[in-house]
């Protein structure tokens, strides 16, 4: 008996064998490694801890990870549309949402291991290079810990599954492959640059009556960055940072994520009869 | 629900893409156990008929019922160019296929000729074999009606005999069998019914024999004494109307 479930099954499971065979996603991590590896160490930050390898990394990573995961799909489902594979996929017991999180959910897998895994790396690093006080596990602040760089890791991967469903829902509105990268561009624009301008335009000329520690939360890269700041960086500071309001982040990180993939859904629905 | 009854039905059917007209008022039954084939120009409507049939494009007015056997997968589709995502063997592609429908994959490559290549990748298969393995595709979860666009299109005569032998098997079986095709010789071998659409209109509609009748010479002559093959694009619109 098929069921929604086991579709989504067969579409995830085709995102993995492709993913595994691709040498592309190999190279990626690789490039990845090197970049991180590369700014940490021009910081010296493994060798003074987690938390100042994180802020070695972090403005890169902000970057870096939204394009990755722009690289990883924003022809996902753009791909399957050229073919003609979503016509064919129309007529099977496949409804649209669960093509959809199967794409999301098999790129994410790809993606997650593109960027944890360089990561991952790093914190090994800085475990075998850094300091004692690295050890202990933070219960105050001002005191490193493997912790907050798991918090970072954390951050990091709701950060890149976040752009990767704006990457789909860019994918499922694509009609051909060129569209695809020109909408990747736009977005990829969007995410690292386009909604951090819009918010401060926003807040300073008086449009949204909101501070802007709040308002920052709507804007994926500003939510990731100030989480990021609240809940990794914030031993090195001796008061709170104020940087982002943490519930309109982790809300606003959420709400792209969702939106996105019902963006996707209907595009996918929408071009059934 | 026994052979002979219509499996799929579109009655008054309408497509219009702007100040185009498609598809005028078409209205065809697919019945099961046997091959309908839609035939005319270039541009006739012929696959905007099939796409309309299959569920794929909402017609502007009019219906399109299905009225067969209860089945998982009501209607299987073969597109104009099937194509597959590379880097898969056709065993790996036949499997994803048959996994949405619990159906057994070797079987499927089986029915089509393709068992004994199941670790060739889909971009090392022929033009053949490609619409081979998008026949095994639509056949997977073994749908009462199978929807097939020019399924003979650019294969050496072999191939396109080996294609139209596969369908009328399957509608031996118990299958609707609707196809477009251009390969008048073949239709006229092969189907069972003949719809001949110009400009968006069916203009005839009958068994091959009734149709030759109507010249009292093959097939072509019927078709090309009925359409305006002069045009290069036969659609219409509004203006001509």
């Amino acid at each position: 008996m098929t069921t929604p479930l086991t579709a989504f099954w067969a579409v995830f499971a085709r995102e993995i064998r492709g993913a595994v065979r691709s040498r592309t996603y190999l190279l990626l991590a690789l490039a990845l490694t090197l970049v991180v590896f590369g700014l940490a160490g021009a910081g010296n930050g493994p060798s003074a801890g987690y938390v100042p390898t994180v802020v070695d990394v972090l403005l890169v990573v902000e970057v870096i990870v939204p394009a990755v995961a722009f690289a990883v799909g924003y022809r996902a489902i753009t791909d399957d549309a050229v073919r003609g594979t979503l016509d064919v996929l129309a007529t099977y017991p496949l409804p649209p949402w669960a093509y959809v999180l199967g794409v999301y959910a098999g790129r994410a897998v790809a993606l997650l291991s593109v960027v944890l895994v360089p990561l991952l790396i790093l914190g090994v690093a800085v475990a075998v290079t850094a300091g004692p006080a690295t050890t202990v596990f933070a219960t105050h602040r001002g005191v490193d810990s493997p912790l907050l760089f798991v918090r970072f890791l954390a951050l990091t991967a709701g950060f890149a599954l976040t752009t990767l469903a704006m990457a789909i829902a860019i994918s499922a509105l694509a009609d051909s492959r060129r569209r695809a990268i020109l909408l990747a561009l736009v977005g990829l624009l969007v995410v690292a640059v386009g909604a951090d301008v819009t918010v401060f335009q926003a807040v300073a000329g008086g449009l949204v009556d909101a501070d802007l520690g709040t308002f920052l939360g709507v804007s994926p890269a500003s939510a990731y960055r100030g989480l990021v700041f609240e809940t990794v960086l914030y031993v090195a500071f001796s008061e709170r940072t104020g940087f982002v309001s943490v519930p309109v982040a982790v809300v606003g990180l959420l709400a792209w994520s969702l939106a996105s993939l019902l963006v996707a859904t209907l595009s996918v629905r929408s071009r059934r009869a | 629900m026994t052979d002979g009854e219509p499996y799929l039905r579109a009655t008054g059917v309408d497509r219009t893409f702007g100040d185009v007209t498609a598809l005028a008022d078409v209205s065809v039954a697919i019945p099961g156990g046997s091959v309908v084939a839609l035939i005319g120009p270039n541009g006739s409507g012929k696959t905007t008929l099939l796409r309309v049939l299959a569920g794929l494009l909402a017609p502007t007015d009019g219906d399109v019922t299905y009225e067969g056997p209860s089945a998982t997968r009501p209607l299987g589709y073969l597109p104009q160019e099937p194509a597959f995502r590379p880097g898969y063997t056709t065993a790996e592609t036949a499997a994803f296929y048959a996994r949405l429908v619990d159906d057994d994959p070797t079987e499927l490559l089986d029915r089509v000729g393709l068992g004994n290549v199941p670790d060739r990748r889909v971009e090392a298969l022929s033009g053949g074999m490609t619409r081979l393995l998008g026949i095994a595709q639509a056949l997977a979860g073994e749908p009462p009606v199978l929807a097939l666009d020019e399924p003979a299109s650019g294969l050496d005569p072999v191939m396109s005999q080996r294609v139209f032998d596969i369908l009328e098997s399957l509608a031996a079986d118990g299958h609707a069998v609707v196809v477009t095709s251009h390969d008048l010789p073949l239709v006229e071998r092969s189907a069972d019914r003949i719809v001949i659409l110009d400009r968006g209109s069916v203009v005839a509609a009958d068994a091959p024999a009734a149709l030759r009748d109507r010249t009292g010479g093959p097939l072509h002559e019927t078709f090309t004494r009925l359409v305006e093959v002069d045009d290069a694009v036969s659609v219409r619109t509004g203006a001509t109307r």
